[in-house]
């Protein structure tokens, strides 16, 4: 099928009419280039999202508070809801059954200090749990123990910034830093991603209440839902959103006073928004495909038209028309796949450019995977068949006497 | 070799048809040199075609080389054109993409011959047809009669029994044609049955046989000299 003769043809016709056959790769071309420049944005997105998500277990559900916007059994609006002690252990002991959970209180912005260096960082008061529920890498050291906690330690675990910034290389671990004015001891140290991730300086929940805050106060809670499904997970949603609408009065409807999130869910809802989002690119960059194979079907029944009489001369010289339809196709095929790859080219290459000027926290790595490609290619091969198919059952049915009358 | 009996046909028009072929019965035997004349729109071509297993027929009977031909497939027809059968054409019909090997050797590409025995056997009746010096020139760098010889050559390549020629001649001066028609006494002398259409007297007389047809019927049928120039119709000399 691939013979010198074969070429031979193609290469007329692709020449016969440069112009004709560069508008027509150009439509090819442009098809392809936004399937693959769109389907690389769509990653982009998809791989930026992802990792935002990758900063958190995906199977946790967070509870945050704040103050209410509604009027609930005769209590005024704008009054603060504050997670405590009591509601941590209520939730976990009695509301749902969790294998981990932990508190999370925050002061952002504390001083903090290591002999001559000093920085500001946010501070977080946390209970053991709250490494794997919040994937916190480890690189050297420990993590906080639930002994730390009952005996209040001072003790914490900091960020490879707080490293880079005060310690300048050298390790850190055993030595003192000055948190708020107060001394503590390093005993561990993490890195990780996100905007703030690496700036965090954790310390027992226990000590951060005692020293900072002043009472039971936990800030925001984080909880693990196992491994429950989607249904399950909900439905822990439900339980604990009822629970502390309940024991704090809060109205049913109130959107502020009390949110809690599931990672699950949201991790689903942002899949099923990126499987519209690769269907659209999809749609769209078929039909510009389509478009693009319309106009090589055009060109190709302009071909078959023009020779017309050679074909019919062919047939009177023993073409079968079989060979007549493969050469038909063949060069279609030809046509979209060579213009087609230009575009995939010119396509990988913009990403390839363009990626590094295009970072941002829910926009990452917007790469042209393997699949898209290979999946573009026979896009591209079955849209040059079917561009082909037509014109070449046209010149099939030429009889070879068309070409004794044509005059 | 080939037998028609009462063949008729008649082209669809838009509105009933039209007659062209009205039974015509003729026989043509292996080696033959035959011309086909008449005026125009007498049915000529319409007969090549359907000797050549171009076109098809109404009614009558066709035998070539003793086997019916009658209802034949597009497929079955095409077999037995690349078996038996030899075209030229008036305006050549050459591939112009093509050079002068590569037309020839057309039909044995189509016959499935390996590449290297195509092109030895292509250039071999380039020879024949003194031609083999212009075997890479594109038809465009041909002369009419080089471009003819070039067809013949392309129609003998598969060595059929038969050759159909519709006015080969038609597109050449007179010194050309002569040299093309000795080229078709060669190749019948050779054996093959030749079957011109022409208009041209002096063509039909460097043939054995001539075939007047007038208006779908043969009128005459005889020796090429011995078939006498009508007077009436004014037929032959004026178109
Ligand atoms: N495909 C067709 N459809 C309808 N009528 C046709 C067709 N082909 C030929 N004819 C008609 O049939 C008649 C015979 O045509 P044909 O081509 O056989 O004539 P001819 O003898 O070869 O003429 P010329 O010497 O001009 O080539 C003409 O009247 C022509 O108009
Ligand atoms: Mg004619």
């Amino acid at each position: 099928m691939f013979n010198r003769e074969t070429w031979i043809e193609i290469a007329h016709t692709v020449t016969a009419n440069p112009l004709r056959t560069a508008l027509t790769g150009l439509s090819v071309g442009l098809g392809i280039f936004i399937l693959v420049v769109m389907q690389g944005l769509g990653f982009g997105l998809q791989n930026g999202v992802e990792q935002d998500f990758a900063d958190e277990a995906k199977n946790t559900i967070w509870v945050r508070t704040g103050t209410t916007t509604l009027a609930y059994r005769g209590r005024q609006p704008n009054r603060y809801i504050e997670l405590r002690d009591e509601d941590e252990e209520r939730v976990t002991e009695q509301v749902v059954e969790t294998p981990a959970a932990s508190g999370r209180l925050s002061m952002w912005g504390s001083t903090v200090q290591y002999k001559n260096e000093q920085g500001n960082y946010p501070l977080m008061g946390v209970e053991p749990d709250f490494a794997e529920l919040d994937l916190i890498p480890l690189q050297g050291g420990r993590w906080l123990h639930q002994d730390d906690v009952e005996k209040e330690a001072k003790v914490c675990v900091i960020g490879e910034n707080v490293i880079n910034e005060l310690f300048k290389q050298r390790s850190p671990i055993g030595q003192y830093i000055i948190l708020r004015g107060i001394t503590f001891r390093v005993v561990g140290h993490f890195t990780k991603n996100g905007r703030w991730g690496n700036s965090m300086v954790y310390i027992p929940m226990t000590t951060m209440q005692r020293l900072f805050q002043g009472n039971d106060a936990i800030g925001s809670m984080v909880l693990s839902t196992g491994d429950r499904d989607l249904a399950g997970s909900t439905d822990m949603v439900d339980a604990i959103d009822g629970d502390l609408r309940l024991r704090h009065a809060v109205h049913p409807e109130d959107q502020r006073a009390v949110r809690v999130r599931d990672n699950q869910e949201e991790y689903a809802m942002f899949d099923r928004i990126f499987k519209g989002i690769r269907l659209f690119i999809w749609v769209i960059g078929g039909l510009t495909l389509l478009a693009g194979a319309i106009g090589v079907a055009n060109i190709m029944a302009i071909v078959v038209k023009e020779r017309t009489v050679e074909i019919g001369v062919r047939k009177a010289l023993g073409a079968t028309s079989g060979s007549i339809l493969s050469l038909i196709v063949i060069e279609a095929i030809c046509l979209t796949l060579i213009s087609g790859a230009l575009g995939l080219i010119a396509g990988v290459a913009t990403l390839n450019y363009a990626a590094p000027y295009a970072q941002h926290d829910y926009f990452t790595n917007p790469e042209v995977n393997l699949r898209v490609t290979v999946t573009a290619l026979i896009v591209l091969v079955l849209a040059g068949a079917f561009s082909g198919l037509v014109p070449a059952l046209r010149a099939v049915r030429i009889r070879p006497i068309e070409a004794l009358r044509y005059e | 070799m080939l037998a028609l009996r009462g063949i008729e046909k008649s082209y669809p028009l838009a509105v009933g048809s039209l007659p062209v072929l009205k039974g015509i019965d003729l026989n043509i035997t292996q080696g033959e040199m035959v011309a086909i004349m008449g005026s125009s729109g007498s049915g000529k071509s319409t007969l090549l075609n359907v000797l050549g297993l171009l076109d098809g027929f109404d009614s009558g009977g066709y035998d070539l080389d003793g086997v019916d031909m009658s209802g034949l497939s597009e497929k079955q027809a095409a077999r037995y054109r690349s078996q038996f059968l030899g075209f030229v054409f008036q305006s050549f019909n050459l591939i112009s993409f093509k050079t002068a090997l590569e037309n020839v050797a057309l039909p044995l590409f189509y016959q499935k011959v390996p590449r290297r025995e195509r092109q030895r056997r292509a250039l071999e009746m380039l020879g024949k047809m003194g031609m083999d010096d212009r075997a890479d020139h594109l038809p465009s760098e041909l002369s009419g009669g080089q471009k003819q010889r070039v067809a013949i050559a392309r129609a003998l390549i598969t060595s059929p029994r038969v050759i159909l020629a519709d006015e080969p001649t038609g597109a050449l001066d007179s010194t050309t044609s002569s040299e093309v028609m000795s080229v078709l006494r060669e190749v019948n002398a050779s054996g093959i049955t030749v079957i011109i259409v022409t208009h041209e007297a002096d063509i039909a007389a460097k043939c054995d046989r001539t075939i007047r047809l007038h208006d779908g019927v043969i009128i005459e049928d005889g020796r090429s000299g011995e078939v006498v120039e009508p007077t009436a119709n004014g037929a032959g000399s004026s178109d």
